[in-house]
């Protein structure tokens, strides 16, 4: 096993279902590999440092994974043959990767994810995301 | 004849920040670290001006251009300019 981190960014226009079916063929084609998830989170939608098929928001979503190199082939050429899909990024962060390194890696994942959420309420959160939405939704404007 | 002027009169001696501050990593997905080592233009500054260490100017810089491939920073000019 080894331990990629792989980000993707979807079209601006793709719906909450469509997202969603995408993340869960990515997962299911690591886990039919054997592998296993360790993050999977969605940063929503950022503003891109260039157009990218003509668009110029994106929304990203990051996983850090083990698995196989068989698996990340057949990520990857999902990604290319799916037009939802602009750009792709995976990077190998550890070459070997045993199944206790994968536990303690998921739990610490998990317990960073709880101390973020307790250090910034999630009512604060959600207004930050708003925010930075109205921000991106009025420079689409004025580029019109 | 008159002295040559002294070059090194105000220069001061640059430490690399990652050798400095041990708790900093470079990582691709941290932006706001990244834009530090950036132009405004977007292109990444020498070692002599910044004054990081080789071996930290090396992981910058593939962290740089991972980053430009995610579209996290530019290729080229400013953000969308």
């Amino acid at each position: 096993m080894r331990r990629y981190e792989t980000i993707f960014i979807l079209r601006p226009s793709q719906g909450e279902d469509e997202v969603t079916t995408i993340i869960e063929n990515t997962k299911k084609i690591i886990l039919d590999e054997k592998g296993s998830i360790i993050t999977l989170s969605r940063w929503g939608l950022k503003k891109l440092a260039y157009t990218i098929k003509k668009e110029s928001l994106g929304q990203y979503i990051f996983c850090d994974f083990a698995g196989t190199p068989a698996a990340v082939a057949e990520i990857e050429r999902k990604f290319r043959i799916d037009d939802a899909v602009l750009k792709y990024l995976t990077i190998k962060t550890v070459d070997a990767i045993s199944d206790e390194e994968i536990q303690k890696a998921i739990t610490e994942a998990a317990t960073k994810l709880a101390a973020n959420r307790e250090n910034s309420d999630d009512d604060d959160n959600d207004f930050v995301e708003e925010d930075i939405l109205e921000d991106q939704e009025v420079d689409v404007v004025d580029e019109e | 004849m008159a002295p040559r002027p002294q070059k090194k009169l105000f220069t001061r001696k640059k430490v690399c920040r990652f050798c400095a501050d041990k708790e900093a990593v470079i990582d691709y997905k941290d932006v706001k670290t990244l834009r530090n080592f950036v132009s405004e233009r977007g292109k990444i500054i020498p070692r002599r001006i910044v004054g990081t260490c080789a071996t930290h100017q090396r992981q910058l810089c593939e962290a740089i251009k991972q980053a430009r491939h995610i579209a996290l920073l530019p290729y080229s000019g400013a953000a969308q300019g």
